[in-house]
């Protein structure tokens, strides 16, 4: 695959699409550093990997609308729910276009933001609960 | 997937509701005064993913008549008031969906009030900047 712009990654949450509510999608995957240093790391730190975390930060445009993306989040703020983000613009899992599931927790939303001629947007950033998934077909 | 023929049709719609005031979705080859002249200025492509949200920037024109009539200065004047049966920015703003075309749509300004000269005569005109997401 060559590189490419950023216009299409698909996004679901809790099963729902909200790809084209989406301005910008980001998934973080960290391993906490444990220190191993001892009297023979040479006066270095030395670290191997421990647990693995994630977190997902997405940012929307606001739209109330029958079951459209800023009533989905209003009956989510508090729970566990599913998430998935479609890489390289694609709409399904392939080697070039990678599909990344996992849970998170929606710790919170902003239902009202924005200032006078601004359009109306939201972003979250949600710690993820469980394994990140990560398939090519 | 909003249609920019209809979008242009649209606003003009909306700037015709102005008494006296006709309007044009294009730009005609001998304008007659008054009247408002929806120009495309550009368009910003992808602002959600998956083609979720288009920008359309209008600039519209609003020609009163000859530059030199304080009558007209007046005419221009009402039309570039925030307020009123004869304010643009009302009379665009009064569907802003445009009979859901689009998703949204705002007059964020007027400007360039003055002259201009359109076949060899000077008018007095001024110019609306209409933002429209879609």
């Amino acid at each position: 695959m060559a590189k490419f712009v950023v216009t299409g990654t698909t996004v679901t949450v809790g099963g729902t699409d909200v790809t084209t509510a989406c301005a910008r999608a980001e998934l973080v995957i960290n391993a906490a550093e444990v220190e191993t240093t001892d009297f023979g790391s040479a006066g270095f730190v030395e670290v191997i990997g421990g647990l693995k975390s994630g977190t997902v930060s997405l940012d929307f445009h606001q739209d109330f609308g029958t079951g459209a993306v800023s009533a989905l989040f209003q009956d989510l703020v508090g729970t566990v729910t599913a998430i998935t983000l479609v890489a390289g613009n694609g709409t399904g899992a392939t080697a070039e276009t990678p599909l990344y599931s996992f849970n998170a927790l929606v710790t919170s939303i902003t239902p009202v933001s924005g200032a006078v001629g601004d359009l109306g947007t939201f972003s979250v950033s949600f710690p993820t609960s469980g394994a990140i998934t990560y398939a090519t077909s | 997937m909003a249609n920019l023929t209809t979008i242009r049709t649209r606003l003009a719609t909306n700037l015709g509701t102005i008494s006296g005031l006709r309007s044009a979705a294009e730009i005609p080859d001998n304008p007659t005064p008054p009247i408002g002249i929806i120009n495309l200025e550009s368009v910003d492509y992808d602002g959600a993913m998956g083609g979720g949200l288009t920008t359309y920037n209008f600039v519209v024109t609003v020609i009163v008549g000859r530059a030199a009539e304080r009558e007209m200065q007046r005419k221009l004047d009402s039309y570039c008031q925030p307020t009123g049966s004869q304010s643009v920015k009302v009379a665009i703003e009064s569907d802003k969906t445009l009979s859901g075309e689009v998703y949204d749509l705002r007059v964020e300004r007027s400007s360039g009030m003055g002259s201009i000269t359109v076949n060899d005569q000077n008018y007095l005109a001024a110019e609306f900047t209409v933002t429209v997401i879609a």
